[in-house]
């Protein structure tokens, strides 16, 4: 029984894995490795329920144990079901109602949130910068010079030119060669699961 | 076309994983991994929250399993994995936060799963694994308000984040929680560096499973990376020298 339970998962997974992949460079096998995926979409909606109990059930604890910030659970728990009532009676989050939750209530909210990075930028380059070190020096040097080739007002000539290169030559070449490295790395774990060499859904 | 490609590549990597596979195994190449700080830092970590009896907060990202951030979500799962193995076994307080309904039962499960290995699964709460929110910028909020009122020792966040990293990152760093941060997007990189004790860049994030189990497969994929970076760096220059000749 033991084996049955760590042998079928694992063999499921790269039979569905390695079907799913094939279907990509043969056409004929297009429709089933399509079946595949949207069965995997149906099952993630599943998943969506589970995170709304997990949700209920980790605001309730807060609310019974009087965590800190208890109140807000309290909001949270109100807010939720209030949203999946509305949507339920009004008839799916596409109608108008749900529609005006949303651009009244959280789209504003997500905006204002969202405006308060440029205070964070701030704090995090005056962070960086307070760094002594030499990546910390050179960063300064280029962050000054990047600044005043985008304002220099025509009194350098040189300095959008200067700016321009460090955008197109150096920055993107560190850029180019982090991509490069994260392609790899995630073609590897790709195959390394598809092989069954990594298991995380079985002992 | 590109079909193609990828299928030549996939062919390509596959022979030369089995062949280092081998070649470790039978001990013709060293399996000796270049130290990573970020990796070095994870265990510190679990030994500074069981020194303390204070949570730890892993979070594996705002991406879900099945879209394009599959592979950096399940960076943050591998991480994960080792960080609650070693706490099952200190019986230290881990905190895992998710943003994607789909990693929520991955994560609960690889947590679970921890702890009955360790004989623990009486110590095993079903909250320690919180689901925030879908968007990203609501799981920044969620978590910023944890790291505010939590009083945690360390926060680990490997997986696929975007702007929103900084929000959190920069409330841990405030706070003078001890940070480690796996990025791949080079566009959140440099937020993670301003708010990171330390980094793992781009694909360092990948390595987890090779520095914790050194299984010889594990390393040998490390080894294949390399492999296959110097054969595109100098297709590179191979291309660059051919171009300015002809």
């Amino acid at each position: 029984m033991a084996v049955i339970k760590r042998v079928l998962p694992t063999a499921l997974a790269i039979a569905v894995g390695a079907f799913v992949l094939v279907s990509i460079f043969l056409p004929q096998l297009n429709v089933t490795g399509i079946f595949f995926v949207d069965t995997a979409i149906i099952i993630a909606a599943f998943a969506l329920f589970l995170g709304l109990i997990n949700l209920l059930r980790v605001h309730l604890r807060n609310i019974s144990n009087r965590k800190p910030g208890w109140p807000y659970s309290i909001v949270l728990i109100i807010s939720t079901f209030v949203v999946l009532v509305v949507g339920l009676l009004a008839g799916g989050p596409a109608e108008p109602a749900v529609q005006w939750i949303f651009d009244n209530v959280q789209a504003p909210i997500q905006a204002a949130f969202s405006a308060l990075l440029v205070f964070f930028l701030v704090t995090a380059g005056y962070r960086l910068l307070r760094v002594r070190s030499l990546e910390a020096a050179v960063m300064l040097v280029v962050v000054l010079l990047v600044l005043a080739g985008q304002v220099s007002l025509g009194l350098l000539p040189i300095l959008p030119e200067v700016r321009d290169w460090i955008v197109r030559v150096p920055a993107m070449a560190g850029v180019r060669g982090i991509l490069l490295g994260v392609a790899l790395g995630a073609t590897l774990t790709g195959l390394r699961l598809l092989l069954g060499l990594e298991r995380p859904y079985s002992d | 076309m590109t079909a193609i490609i990828g299928l030549v590549l996939l062919l390509l990597i596959l022979p030369i994983l089995f062949f280092l596979v081998l070649r470790l195994q039978s001990g013709k190449i060293s399996a000796e991994l270049r130290p990573l700080p970020g990796m070095e830092e994870l265990p510190g970590s679990i030994g500074r929250s069981a020194e303390t009896g204070q949570p730890l907060h892993v979070s594996v990202g705002v991406g879900g399993v099945g879209g394009q951030v599959t592979s950096e979500t399940w960076a943050g799962l591998t991480v994960l994995a080792q960080l609650a193995d070693e706490a099952a076994a200190c019986n230290t307080p881990l905190i895992v936060t998710v943003a994607d309904p789909t990693v929520l039962p991955l994560a609960q499960d690889i947590v679970r799963r921890a702890y009955a290995r360790h004989g623990n699964l009486a110590e095993y709460d079903l909250t320690q694994v919180r689901f925030i929110a879908p968007e990203p910028t609501a799981y920044a909020a969620g978590v910023m308000g944890l790291l505010e009122r939590e009083a945690l020792t360390s926060n680990i966040m490997v997986g696929a984040f975007g702007d929103e990293y900084l929000l959190m990152g920069e409330v841990g760093a405030r706070r003078q929680v001890r940070q480690v941060a796996g990025i791949a997007d080079p566009r959140t990189l440099p937020f993670a560096e301003a708010t990171a004790d330390e980094t793992l860049v781009g694909e360092e994030m990948f390595a987890g499973g090779a520095y914790t189990s050194r299984l010889p497969v594990q390393v040998a994929s490390l080894l294949a990376e390399d492999w296959l970076r110097w054969g595109a760096v100098a297709a590179i220059v191979i291309l660059a020298v051919v171009k300015l000749v002809l």
